[in-house]
């Protein structure tokens, strides 16, 4: 009974979901967030050569979350998951020093797209859990966010092996979505 | 100000068209109208239009737990992959998490959408789960596998070997599910097939057994690639042939034609290998009904069926002695089954069946279809010249067919009894007379050269034969060439028979015939006439009036010599065993090779080789010379078609002299001018041509060798043009009498 009224409710409001895009270099632990939201694990993966698509529910909101693979193959196909998104959640790897400026290049080809230009940007400074990783404001600054116009952006450093910082960012998400 | 904008805008609409609706829709936030829209973009691919611009769309749909949408999009992705070779590699994480989902069925879907998903790009990614899946617990995810293996293999051989899917594979066999041990076999036979190396499934008796055990579970189709790969098999000795078949027989009673033909050309195989009469005897009682029920099916099962029992019939004439009711054919019958059918009847006929056959026939003849009352009629002839017994009753049916006075009925019947008058001579002369009656009736050319060559045979015992000849000779340059090649064997013998009544006409005929006729076969053979009737009257009696070698009776029908058979049966239920060819001749490339042409080109002729015509030659590799004037003299019926002379004739005894060596050039003569070389060498490749050109001019000098040649070239015409069209085209060359002349020189 409950189920066919839902069904119905669902048919007059809509099924609407809420898009978020995980991107970020390869290796940067897009795949390992998206089940850590998903799941509450840590899971193994492999790389992820394609997508991931999981349906995350987080304070009664379902998110549909894309995780796209981060190699330089796949790179050129993000532009094919821009429609409709609300977010993206852009992840970077911060042990890897040498290719921060890689990911800053990626990160601003892809802040130039016409669709993406009501999309809040949460970037997650990843791998805080390793030794020698730069701090949310090196990240900050090495991606170059304070030029940004236009845009609802914030940074948090995580671990998505230990589980932090992940939900902090998801809340300051929320709060920018729902104003 | 623009004035563009207030033009009316016939071309420029304000939508972009199906495709960019299709694209909003498949990006939508709404899950329903996702799955709409994938439905729409699957029907419009169905219908045909292009829809492959929406496939990384598509795809971003492809992870879901609807299962539904999940098969649509899979049916996308086989279709459009090939077109979008570079997006394929945004699908691939999500078979690979597909080849690892709880159900079996998802499992198997994901792996087989990427073995059908043809792009070397992902067959990186493809490895891996093709690995997991190869050692699924679920066997319909294993079976899944292995045919997947194949298709990696198609694509990259290496590959395949260097993951060690080939080893897996045949591990497979030793499944314990029958259906996966089908399906490796078939995978297995299909990759043995186009490796260099023929060593990825050879069967060996541990294989054997294992597919033995598997047979009688799996389903049809298992049963048929395990069947056919059983064939491949080499039993040690006849006890283990005997196994086999044993435990195939049961295969027999299955419903499906195709396994039952399988069945039957395993158990035809092994044959040759058991020696015990009693089981094989047992063995070909066993065969006949099943044979017997395919024909109970639709019109074009029973047309293999019955392609495939004229060839079991020639191998084993023992089989379905008693079955010759079932070949009976019913009114509503199709034609291309009546006339299997009644080949099939002409060989079960025997002494104890032939006046059950007959009266049959005599039904036959009397249908509204020409073409089947054509073939009746002949299969009658057929019988009379196969059992001699039963000669006279075909006689008196062919009589009483005669007296119906249909046209086409008593042409067809005149030239039928021609031949039961070569097997039969001087037997049947009673019905001469009643033939004569329906002199006027005749318009074909080969029912008239039936006739004039009757009259030209016993011209002795006709009183008015010079009369009925004359009457011919009225149209004389007029007529077929067939027909004016019988006129002039005819007056000939008439001459050489009644000398004193026919000296004018014979004079007659032999001049127009050099001077006014530009067909060379008929311009030659009256030279060779007229040269052989001035300096030798005697010779020419011998020549011209020499015994007739027997007709035989397989000659009539489609006999396929034994090299050939035995590939056939090896071949039963599949095409080859259909056209009667080997898979050779109309498969690959190996068709195309110079070899294969020739090789099918001599089948040809012999598979086009009719009663009336060659069997002289075909027969003649026995007694040489002799046979080979006759061949001369009986070349004329069907000379339209290439002439066909079995190399045999000349190049059994190349060292004999005398009478032989002179049978060797009229043979090359009338090889040499009859249409069919003309017909070869246009159908040769210019070297080829070239070749034989050279040949055809040292002609003289190696009568034995060449005329061998030339029995092939002849035999190549099958593949040119009709022979006299090519005549007509190229200039009659001169050289060829003058050769010609020269040979008579030399005799």
């Amino acid at each position: 009974m409950g189920s066919i009224f839902s069904r119905i409710l669902g048919r007059l409001w809509g099924d609407k979901e809420v898009r978020i895009l995980i991107l970020g270099l390869d290796g940067a632990g897009k795949t390992t967030i998206l089940y850590r939201l998903q799941v509450g694990e840590v899971v193994t993966t492999i790389p992820t050569i394609g997508f991931n698509v999981e349906t995350v529910q987080y304070k009664n909101i379902k998110f549909q979350v894309w995780d796209l693979g981060g190699q330089t193959s796949i790179r050129p196909y993000w532009r094919c998951y821009y429609a409709n998104t609300d977010a993206v959640i852009y992840v970077v790897d911060s042990v890897d020093r040498d290719r921060v400026s890689t990911a800053k290049e990626e990160l601003m080809a892809m802040l130039e797209e016409d669709e993406l230009k009501d999309a809040s940007l949460l970037v997650f400074a990843n791998k805080q859990d390793m030794a020698g990783a730069m701090t949310a404001a090196e990240v900050s600054d090495a991606l170059g966010l304070s030029t940004l116009m236009n845009r609802q952006w914030s940074i948090y450093k995580t671990s998505a092996v230990k589980g932090e910082g992940l939900t902090e960012g998801l809340d300051w998400l929320i709060n920018v979505m729902q104003k | 100000m623009n004035l563009d904008a207030f033009k009316p805008k016939f071309f420029a609409t304000s939508t972009k068209g199906e495709n960019a609706e299709l694209l909003v829709d498949l990006n939508s936030e709404y899950r329903d109208r996702r799955k709409d829209a994938v439905k729409r973009v699957i029907a419009n691919m169905t219908v045909g239009k292009d829809v492959s611009s929406l496939f990384p769309q598509v795809v971003k749909n492809m992870q879901t737990e609807d299962l539904e949408m999940k098969k649509l999009v899979y049916l996308y992705l086989m279709n459009y992959a090939k077109s979008n070779p570079d997006l394929v590699i945004l699908a691939v994480n999500t078979f690979v998490k597909d080849t690892d989902h709880p159900n079996p069925l998802i499992r198997a879907l994901a792996i087989r959408t990427m073995g059908c998903i043809r792009v070397d790009k992902i067959l990186d990614h493809l490895c891996e789960p093709l690995r997991k899946c190869l050692q699924d617990d679920n066997p319909y995810v294993r079976k899944t596998a292995a045919i997947c293996v194949a298709k990696l293999w198609d694509l990259d051989q290496e590959r395949a070997v260097e993951n060690g899917f080939v080893t897996t594979l045949q591990d497979l066999i030793s499944d314990s599910t029958p259906m996966v041990v089908a399906n490796a076999v078939v995978a297995l036979a299909e990759m043995q097939e186009s490796s260099a190396s023929k060593d990825v499934f050879v069967v060996n008796v541990s294989i054997m057994n294992k597919m033995l055990a598997a047979l009688n579970e799996c389903t049809e189709w298992g049963q048929i690639a395990i069947l056919t790969s059983l064939a491949e098999y080499r039993p040690l000795d006849s006890k283990e042939a005997e196994n086999i078949c044993e435990r195939v027989i049961p295969r027999l009673q299955h419903a499906n034609g195709s396994v039952v033909l399988s069945a039957i050309r395993v158990l035809m195989m092994f044959l040759r290998y058991i020696k015990n009469d009693e089981f094989i005897k047992g063995l070909i009682k066993k065969m006949s009904p099943p044979l017997v029920s395919l024909l109970a099916s639709a019109p074009e099962v029973q047309y293999v069926s019955l392609r495939n029992i004229n060839l079991i019939l020639q191998k084993r004439p023992d089989i379905l002695q008693n079955d010759v009711r079932v070949f009976f054919c019913k009114y509503n019958d199709p034609p291309y089954v009546k006339r299997e059918k009644l080949e099939i009847m002409i060989k079960l006929c025997n002494d104890r069946n032939v006046e059950q056959i007959l009266s049959e026939l005599k039904e036959y003849a009397s249908e509204v279809d020409v073409d089947f009352v054509r073939k009746a009629v002949r299969a009658i002839g057929r019988c009379a010249i196969m059992i001699d017994e039963a000669s006279e009753r075909c006689v008196n049916v062919l009589l009483d067919l005669i007296n119906t006075k249909v046209n086409y009925v008593v042409q067809e019947a005149i030239i039928v009894i021609k031949d039961i008058f070569r097997k039969y001579p001087k037997r049947y002369e009673a019905i001469i007379p009643t033939l004569c009656e329906n002199l006027d009736s005749l318009d074909e050319p080969e029912a008239k050269g039936s006739l004039i060559w009757i009259i030209g045979e016993y011209a002795e015992r006709i009183e008015n034969a010079d009369e009925l000849i004359e009457n011919f000779l009225e149209s004389f340059l007029e007529e077929n060439s067939q027909v004016q090649l019988q006129l002039l064997t005819a007056t000939v013998k008439l001459f050489l028979k009644k000398p004193s009544q026919s000296q004018e006409i014979v004079h007659r005929v032999l001049q127009t015939a050099t001077q006014e006729i530009d067909n060379p076969d008929t311009r030659d053979r009256a030279y060779v006439y007229w040269r052989l009737l001035s300096t030798d009257p005697q010779a020419a009696k011998a020549v011209v009036l020499s015994e007739k070698p027997p007709i035989s009776v397989e000659s009539g029908s489609s006999k396929i010599s034994p090299g050939l058979m035995d590939e056939l049966i090896n071949n039963i239920s599949t095409l080859a065993s259909v056209y009667h060819k080997p898979p050779t001749a109309f498969m690959g490339k190996k068709a195309f090779s110079a070899d294969a042409v020739r090789k099918a080109a001599v089948e040809d002729a012999k598979d086009e080789e009719q009663i009336t015509g060659e069997d002289g030659a075909a027969t003649a590799g026995s007694a040489a010379p002799k046979n080979a004037m006759a061949d001369l003299l009986d070349l004329d019926f069907g000379s339209s078609e290439p002439a066909y002379t079995s190399p045999p004739v000349s190049s059994s005894k190349p060292t004999s002299s005398g009478p032989n060596y002179s049978a060797d050039l009229f043979d090359m003569s009338s090889d040499m001018s009859s249409g069919g070389v003309f017909g070869g060498m246009a159908g040769m490749n210019a070297a080829n041509g070239a070749q034989q050109q050279q040949q055809q001019s040292f002609g003289v000098m190696s009568p034995t060798n060449n005329s061998n040649q030339f029995g092939d070239l002849a035999g190549l015409g099958g593949f040119g043009q009709p022979a006299q069209q090519q005549q007509q085209q190229k200039p009659a060359p001169s050289s060829q009498s003058s050769t010609v002349n020269d040979l008579l020189d030399l005799f």
